[in-house]
């Protein structure tokens, strides 16, 4: 009798323990539409624990990658606008001071094969070496990123959580705020209820119709279902002589990149203005309009907007009205990527 | 059965030869591999080399040396018996002016075969391109462009009066990985220079101010043409004593 007893305690220890390590361990599911590419990304380094997840929060809200303590990711990616920055052309930094580039809007990363506008970046886990270092941006080093973390109560228990260590290092800083970003997906809007055919996506026949000029003259670029692609190209703007800036050719120092510059994704566009790497244009409805009569012809323009758009006032409003479609409020309002509350 | 007891009887014979054979080649394998030492000397001219000390060039010029930090990577033994081996992790980041990045312990070498040493001045491509590592790769380690994702293979900086810069100072940050200004340089060195488990590895910084023009060329930050160009000249600071 005895024997059973114990052994039913023990078993009932072990269930338990069992129990504790997969609470404390839960993984993360990368969730994507099963018709959308693989992504790009590999996931070997990352634990894909929710502790992990929870530690990059934490971070890409926190100040404390800038220099001075008063900015962080989420200064320039805000949730609720496609996790970029809006009302400035030129994102700033630490101080008020000014960048040269309009930042990003953060989503969809994994499928990404380059990052910022130039594509300097060559993988996401280094992206955000880029802001924290860049002067006009955080002007910190991600080594004394790494000192201040490890002078923090809070941060040597998060890091600990995921790692079962107290060391914190650069490469676990950044393997965190990667775990982070790489979940923030959206494939929730209007559009993509439409082609799953699910309730709520269906369209208007504004909206079809909006649809079909956009496969027939944006899509060659923008690419469905990532509304992106991972090329580089010139997209007719006339240089700006204030910032003198030629993207991808700065980084390849290939004249046949000059003045290309990222093909960034339309989704959440609604919410993502202003437009362009110098954030030039306020209102997608200006975006529509250089296309059909603003284009510059230069050597390196793309060889998909030699003509210009040929669109009716009517086009471009369903074409307007279908960009709408790619707004996916269960993404920009999804609790789960917001700021985090204190533990 | 009887066939099943014919095998068997084989198997048990052979068994003790097999076994012996395990055995001895394990034990030999183990005798023979050590730890392989690599010592860095570093100088200028014949001189050792030191922090913020003055300096004369080959072309007359003054000048004081204030950081010198590079990548040492990859490193392989090549072997007289064929295949040679592959060290692994053996990436390493050396400071001259922090001695504790001047010794380099190569461990399970066997020198007895050894002909030759390998490695790679630099970071390879693959590196470069693999996100966020870790050890001496980690990019909090100063030596990782962040505009331009790569590391910075060989860090030189310093002052002269021949250079009309701010506080006449030089820079040197070689690096980048893309064709075709690849700026990873390999390195091979006889094994005939190993004494005692140890390779003394001489480095004579004097030899890069042979071949440039402090006046001219005094700030190479960027992967370029110009990185390329120094980078080829790292090689010759590695020699060793015959």
């Amino acid at each position: 009798m005895t024997k059973i007893v114990k052994h039913s305690i023990s078993l009932a220890c072990l269930f338990l323990c069992c129990g504790f390590v997969i609470i404390k361990n839960k993984e993360l599911l990368f969730d994507y539409p099963e018709y959308w590419p693989k992504p790009n990304y590999n996931f070997s380094k990352l634990s894909m624990t929710e502790d992990e997840f929870q530690l990059g929060r934490h971070l890409f809200y926190d100040p404390i990658l800038s220099k001075d303590n008063t900015i962080s990711c989420a200064s320039c990616h805000l949730q609720a606008t496609g996790f970029t920055h809006v009302d400035h052309d030129l994102s700033h930094g630490i101080e008020g001071r000014i960048g040269t580039r309009n930042s990003l809007s953060i989503m969809n990363l994994a499928w990404n094969s380059s990052f910022m506008w130039d594509g300097g970046v060559n993988h996401l886990e280094v992206q955000a070496l880029a802001p924290i270092s860049s002067a006009n941006e955080m002007d910190e080093s991600l080594e004394h990123v790494v000192e201040k973390l490890k002078a923090s109560k809070k941060y040597n228990s998060l890091f600990y959580k995921v790692h079962n260590d107290s060391l914190i290092t650069g490469q676990k800083t950044l393997l965190a705020l990667t775990q982070f970003v790489v979940m923030l997906n959206s494939y929730n809007s209007k559009y993509d209820k439409y082609i799953r055919k699910e309730v709520g996506g269906e369209f208007t026949e504004q909206e079809k119709n909006g649809l079909n000029i956009f496969r027939n003259n944006c899509a060659s670029c923008h690419k469905e279902p990532l509304f992106n692609s991972n090329d580089f190209k010139n997209n007719g703007l006339a240089v700006d002589a204030t910032l003198n800036d030629y993207g991808r050719m700065m980084i390849t120092k290939n004249t046949n990149d000059s003045l290309k510059f990222k093909v960034p994704t339309l989704r959440n566009i609604q919410f993502t203005q202003p437009y362009m790497h110098d954030g030039r244009f306020e209102t997608i409805q200006e975006v529509i309009t250089h296309y059909t009569s603003g284009i510059q012809h230069s050597k390196t323009l793309a060889k998909e907007l030699e003509n210009p758009l040929a669109l009716t006032h009517k086009e471009k409003v369903d074409l307007l009205v279908f960009l709408r479609t790619l707004t996916d409020k269960e993404f920009l309002f999804n609790k789960r990527f917001s700021y985090p509350k204190d533990q | 059965m009887f066939l099943l007891n014919f095998k068997l009887k084989y198997l048990i014979a052979i068994l003790p030869l097999i076994l012996t054979q395990v055995i001895f080649t394990k034990s030999y394998s183990q005798e023979n591999k050590e730890d392989l030492n690599i010592v860095l000397v570093s100088k200028f001219g014949e001189e050792h080399i030191l922090k913020d000390t003055w300096y004369i060039t080959e072309t007359k010029d003054s000048i004081q040396i204030s950081k010198i930090k590079f990548y040492l990577t990859d490193f392989k033994i090549g072997s007289k018996r064929g295949k040679g081996q592959s060290i692994n992790n053996s990436n390493h980041l050396i400071d001259v002016f922090d001695k504790n990045t001047l010794n380099i312990v190569l461990p399970n070498v066997d020198i007895s075969t050894c002909n030759e040493v390998l490695f790679n001045i630099g970071v390879e491509e693959e590196m470069n391109t693999s996100g966020a590592l870790s050890g001496d790769l980690d990019p909090s380690k100063g030596m990782y462009w962040s505009w331009q994702s790569g590391y910075i293979n060989f860090k030189f900086e310093g002052k002269s009066p021949s250079c009309e810069t701010r506080k006449n100072k030089f820079q040197f940050h070689i690096g980048g990985y893309q064709k075709p200004f690849t700026t990873t340089r390999p390195i091979t060195i006889l094994a005939k220079s190993i004494k005692d488990n140890t390779l003394t590895i001489i480095l004579d910084f004097s030899k890069i101010f042979k071949s440039i023009n402090l006046n001219s060329t005094n700030q190479v930050i960027i992967p370029g043409k110009e990185a390329f160009d120094l980078a080829e000249i790292l090689p010759t600071l590695f020699s060793v004593d015959d």
